[in-house]
């Protein structure tokens, strides 16, 4: 019975690490920006959640109405302004990438300074549905299983947009190729942008929907910037649903592993499967050959 | 050069850089007193730096200052204080760096402790050479034990882990001898230095108090779920449940315990449960449980000290900066008593004296402090301190810890 109640947590620790890496994944496999200040708005979302209860005495998903409006408008100003001269004067993806990873990581060292400044460098925490749900005989925290949810349906809508929508349709092909999508007529500036923006917007809302369970700081970003992009490197670059499994992989297997085997080693499992899947498929798990 | 040839040398300069300011000091009054740290303002560390350490700091130095300054009494004149600080990053081989600038190239008159338990224990050796008496306030470690008597001007300000955990040890041996539960203890910790030796402390001293611990399981610090470690404690009926946990366990532990429902009579949480925000988490709910390190919030002086500390950064103090603040105040009142700033006088006058200070007496023992608070207790909403439990403002144990309501 703990087995099963360990795996269905493992579930819910994996629909959350896909959660925060969704946004990375179209930031990275659209865009192809290399954002390594995603996880600060991954901890503005958070903190945002965590003032609407504390100071304004409302539920703390309504702060999302406030955090992901304007970490979509950030990160597409960020897109439009910094990014793209950027890109302009790249010869070719590796120099952007390199200079791509300067900028952002000076980004993550600004935003990082004026959340210390302004928020201090407590721990944070709130206490939003802490109880227990019952699921066939074994219990799961309600607000894992919020997020959780909150992880699949962001997610098929994801899905659906890009499968669906001719907007959809033209992000894939940006996806496959830029050069050829402008060519048959896809605005790749204008597309990218938005889902740069859009990479942005879902990292507030898994800050959100994770700061519900954990405790925080203004320093905390960088930790899930890195979360995310292992599970982006795992599920390979620009996989949607990809992005969602290999989370639910990396916690089921991060769960049942530290159970059966210690529970000191959950971190050094997570790492040894990043590593496997490294060796045996480096384009990413969920990419076909 | 061979070793003779530097020990001379450095004999030379040392001399050479000490002596003048000898006969000055002699000649007139110091403007200002100027003290030096290094401390982690950038990383990983550099929140609880700053919430325990830094900012116990400026506020010490602005109360000092707005009072006039440190009485020297040998020149019958109060002396303003100065700082002169630096960001080690938290790498021990920049502290130790910095460190040497303040003492050979900055000249302070006293160097302040910098922050975490390794890092304390890095700066000793360098403070101790150079003959700085400093009070290390952030440093827990069975270490202290075997290597303080070696560096004579190094002091201990904390409790260390085998007085707290042997403090908890005892507390639940009491309440088995009085019937109340039957001694089965379950115990976790993170796999890092404070929470191994503590619990290694903690199960020296269950065995020899005749308790039963049922459970003793490590998880890696930073996990991401642990109910399943609670589920598995939970599985051995403990009457006690005893974390040696650093802050963000700390929180989840409290919350997924909630979330399964389980309920020991007695529960102890280590780092971070006596924040601020750990009760704006948790509210009425942290009624009852044990904590590591707590301070006396209606001990003498705290008024004053909580009300300054939220004027001047708009938030609540936590226990830790109260033990930091006190480690000044007994420099403070050291150098006040011997009059001036004679090193090897103040560090006598520390290992020696007796202060009061905001976190209660403060005596120590072998440079260690003799009986410095180490397990408090949430009651009512409040922090209040239980042991030692003969210690001036030591409160009855709140027992059963309330359910989980």
């Amino acid at each position: 019975m703990i087995l099963f109640e360990v795996f269905l947590g493992g579930l819910l620790l994996g629909g959350t690490y896909g959660l925060i890496a969704l946004g990375l994944n179209l930031q990275y496999g659209v865009a192809r920006i290399l954002n390594l200040s995603y996880g600060e708005f991954f901890m503005g979302g958070a903190f945002t959640a965590f003032f609407t209860i504390t100071l304004w005495k409302l539920n703390p998903l309504l702060g999302g109405f406030v955090s992901l409006p304007i970490a979509f408008a950030v990160n597409w100003l960020m897109y439009q302004v910094l990014m793209i001269p950027l890109i302009r004067r790249a010869p070719d993806q590796d120099v952007l990438d390199a200079d791509v990873v300067l900028v952002t990581f000076g980004l993550f060292f600004v935003m990082q300074g004026l959340a210390l400044v302004g928020w201090g460098g407590d721990l944070h925490g709130y206490s939003y549905l802490s109880t227990g749900v019952p699921v066939l005989g074994a219990t799961v925290a309600a607000n894992r299983l919020l997020a959780f949810l909150g992880a699949c349906v962001l997610a098929s809508a994801l899905f659906l947009v890009l499968r669906r929508t001719r907007f959809g349709g033209a992000l894939r092909a940006i996806t496959i190729d830029p050069v050829a999508a402008s060519l048959v007529g896809v605005d790749v500036r204008k597309y990218s942008a938005l889902a740069f923006a859009a990479g942005g917007a879902l990292a507030a809302a898994s800050g959100m929907l994770v700061s519900t369970f954990i405790s925080f700081t203004a320093t905390i970003g960088v930790e899930y910037t890195l979360k995310a992009l292992i599970v982006v490197i795992m599920a390979g670059v620009g996989r949607v649903t990809g992005t969602l499994a290999a989370g639910l992989v990396l916690g089921v297997v991060e769960a049942v592993g530290g159970y059966l085997l210690d529970p000191a080693l959950t971190i050094a499992i997570n790492f040894g499967l990043f590593m496997l899947v490294l060796l045996l498929r480096p384009t990413g798990l969920f990419t076909r050959a | 050069m061979d070793r003779r040839t530097f020990v001379k040398g450095s004999a030379a300069v040392v001399g050479a850089t000490t002596l003048p300011q000898r006969v000055y000091a002699q000649a007139a009054a110091p403007d200002k007193l100027r003290f030096g740290y290094a401390i982690t303002q950038s990383g990983p560390l550099a929140p609880g730096a700053n919430s325990t350490t830094i900012s116990a700091y400026q506020l010490w130095q602005k109360r000092v200052n707005d009072a006039g300054g440190i009485t020297l009494k040998k020149y019958n004149k109060k002396v303003p204080i100065e700082f002169v600080s630096y960001d080690d990053q938290g790498k021990p081989d920049e502290l130790l760096k910095l460190t040497e600038r303040l003492i050979q190239q900055d000249k302070v008159d006293m160097v302040l402790s910098p922050y975490a338990s390794h890092m304390n224990l890095a700066s000793a050796p360098i403070i101790n050479k150079a003959e700085y008496p400093v009070i290390m306030t952030t440093a827990t470690t069975n270490k202290t034990y075997e290597l303080g008597p070696r560096w004579p001007y190094a002091f201990w300000n904390i409790a260390q882990p085998r007085a707290s955990s042997g403090a908890l040890s005892k507390a639940l041996a009491d309440l088995k001898k009085q019937g109340k539960i039957k001694g089965r203890v379950a115990t976790v910790h993170p796999t890092v230095e404070y929470g191994v030796e503590n619990n290694e402390a903690f199960l020296a001293a269950a065995k020899t108090d005749g308790l039963e611990v049922v459970f003793s399981k490590s998880y890696a610090l930073g996990a991401a779920d642990l109910q399943p470690l609670i589920r598995e404690a939970m599985a051995t009926d403990p009457d006690a449940f005893i974390a040696f946990s650093y802050p963000p366990d700390t929180f989840m532990l409290t919350e997924q315990m909630q979330i399964v429902g389980f309920n020991p009579q007695v529960m102890y949480v280590a780092i971070g449960g006596v924040f601020p925000t750990y009760k704006g988490k948790f509210g009425n709910k942290v009624d009852g449980i044990l904590v590591y390190g707590p301070a006396d919030m209606s001990g003498p002086g705290m008024d004053e000290f909580a009300k300054a500390h939220q004027a001047m950064f708009n938030r609540p103090y936590e226990a830790g900066a109260v033990n930091v603040y006190s480690g000044l105040q007994v420099t403070q009142q050291a150098i006040e008593t011997v009059g001036e700033i004679d090193r090897k006088k103040i560090r006598d006058a520390i290992a020696s004296g007796t202060f009061s200070t905001v976190w209660g007496e403060i005596k120590y023992l072998n440079q260690i402090n003799a009986n410095p608070w180490a397990v408090g207790q949430w009651q009512n909403g409040e922090l209040v301190c239980l042991f030692p439990a003969d210690k001036a403002g030591a409160k009855p144990m709140l027992f059963p810890k309330p359910k989980w309501s």
